[in-house]
């Protein structure tokens, strides 16, 4: 029996975490939960174990690189891998969010299979 | 008288220094004759050793020789062998760069149907989202992120058309204020903030219904749209997209836009109309009645 993974999406645009729900329904075996904003997030975080978080960096509430240093404190999650999602000018957000301990980056406007590939890449699972 | 008698000989007598002499060549002659015996049978002994040397020497080249036959005849059925298996690891090998090629189409395959189906999805989700609202706000935030988070558009707008259809109102945009953006008078050479170039081409697509869409690699700026999309309802065109400039890492539009393009315009323009009469009737939601007469 195949390993199966789990995902949290970080999100505040339906539309954009729709988008990303269906790249993701592309990746074998990998179970996709959804967050509105960061808060939602950690909640979600709190109530499981996850493999790999992709999140937004522009959210109200709580943004995506408040998001990042959390997660990187948590005992659970501090080794998850943790996708950004950025747009193009968030040059400095994008470093930021490295320096956090986020593992890689997307830029929108976000291609599935771009995204179904960093996450392949950042799970280890061989295509 | 003289005595004879038989059988009986006189003989001379040799002087002893003459039988000593000729005692010593008997030895001499003795000892050379087999001194030189012993040399003869020596030089013999050493020929016939040398002799049987060589022939054990012929014998064994004459085994090797054999041996060498025997082994040339197993390298040739050796090299037969060869030949066959090289002809054989060919055809494998044929059949391998095929079976690669093969993978490697289907492959390439795979991958264009899952671009294929992500286009659709975004399609299907840009289509389910403009239409998941009626309240006008809602429709216009949505068109403003499907826009940014599809195509990938900087800046962007949307005219909407007067019921007199003299004029285009801008009535949202990103990227550039609605400010520095001017309402375009149908029909008029110029606009008032002197934009001819945007105008005229919001107008034109307004008018014919036909959509501009500049070459790749063009960034557009506020007095050139990249884009200007027409946005139709049943035949009337009601309003234009306009989008000014891409995204840095938008280098160009793909086929997707394009499709993304038609869809918008037909479907942005019921959107927002439906939003637009559900706002005017104040969010009242028709009457059975109504609905019933749908059937009649």
């Amino acid at each position: 029996m195949s390993a199966e993974y789990s995902c949290l999406v970080v999100e505040d645009s339906p539309m954009m975490r729709q988008l990303l729900v269906f790249a993701l329904s592309r990746v074998k075996n990998l179970r996709v939960t959804e967050a509105d904003d960061g808060v939602d997030g950690l909640r979600k975080l709190a109530g499981g174990r996850f493999d790999i978080i992709l999140t937004d960096i522009n959210m109200p509430i709580m943004d995506g690189l408040k998001l990042v240093k959390r997660v990187r404190t948590d005992p659970v999650h501090k080794d998850t891998p943790v996708i950004v999602i950025t747009t193009e000018g968030s040059v400095e957000d994008r470093k930021r969010a490295l320096e956090l301990g986020a593992n890689a980056y997307i830029t929108k406007p976000i291609q599935a299979p771009q995204v179904i590939a960093k996450v392949k890449e950042l799970l280890k699972i061989v295509p | 008288m003289v005595d004879k008698k038989p059988g009986k000989k006189k003989t001379a007598s040799v002087p002893p220094d003459v039988s000593a002499g000729l005692k010593m060549q008997r030895d001499t002659f003795v000892h050379t004759f087999f001194k030189k015996g012993a040399e003869f049978t020596e030089e013999l002994l050493r020929e016939n050793e040398r002799l049987r040397k060589h022939a054990i020497e012929l014998e064994s080249d004459n085994a090797r020789l054999r041996a060498q036959l025997a082994s040339d005849e197993a390298i040739r059925e050796l090299l037969r062998t060869v030949d066959q298996l090289e002809k054989e690891k060919q055809t494998l090998l044929s059949h391998v760069h095929e079976a690669e090629a093969n993978s490697s189409r289907y492959s390439s395959r795979h991958q264009e149907m899952e671009e294929e189906l992500s286009n659709l999805a975004n399609l299907y989700i840009a289509s389910y989202q403009l239409h998941s609202t009626l309240r006008l706000g809602t429709v216009v935030k949505h068109l403003r992120e499907l826009l940014a988070q599809l195509v990938g558009a900087r800046s962007h707008a949307y005219y909407v058309a007067s019921p007199e259809r003299t004029e285009l109102v801008p009535i949202a945009s990103d990227g550039v204020s609605l400010s520095q953006l001017s309402r375009v008078i149908v029909g008029a050479q110029s606009d008032p903030s002197g934009r001819r170039g945007a105008a005229r081409i919001v107008e034109r697509v307004f008018l014919t219904g036909v959509p501009h869409i500049t070459e790749p690699g063009a960034h557009g700026a506020v007095d050139e749209p990249v884009a200007c999309v027409p946005m139709r309802m049943d035949d009337d065109v009601i309003g234009v997209i306009v989008v000014f400039s891409l995204l840095e890492q938008k280098q160009h539009f793909v086929q997707v836009d394009y499709e993304f393009f038609k869809m918008l315009g037909a479907h942005a323009a019921t959107a927002l109309m439906g939003a637009l009469l559900f706002a005017n009737a104040e969010g009242k939601l028709p009457s059975l009645e109504a609905l019933h007469n749908l059937g009649t």
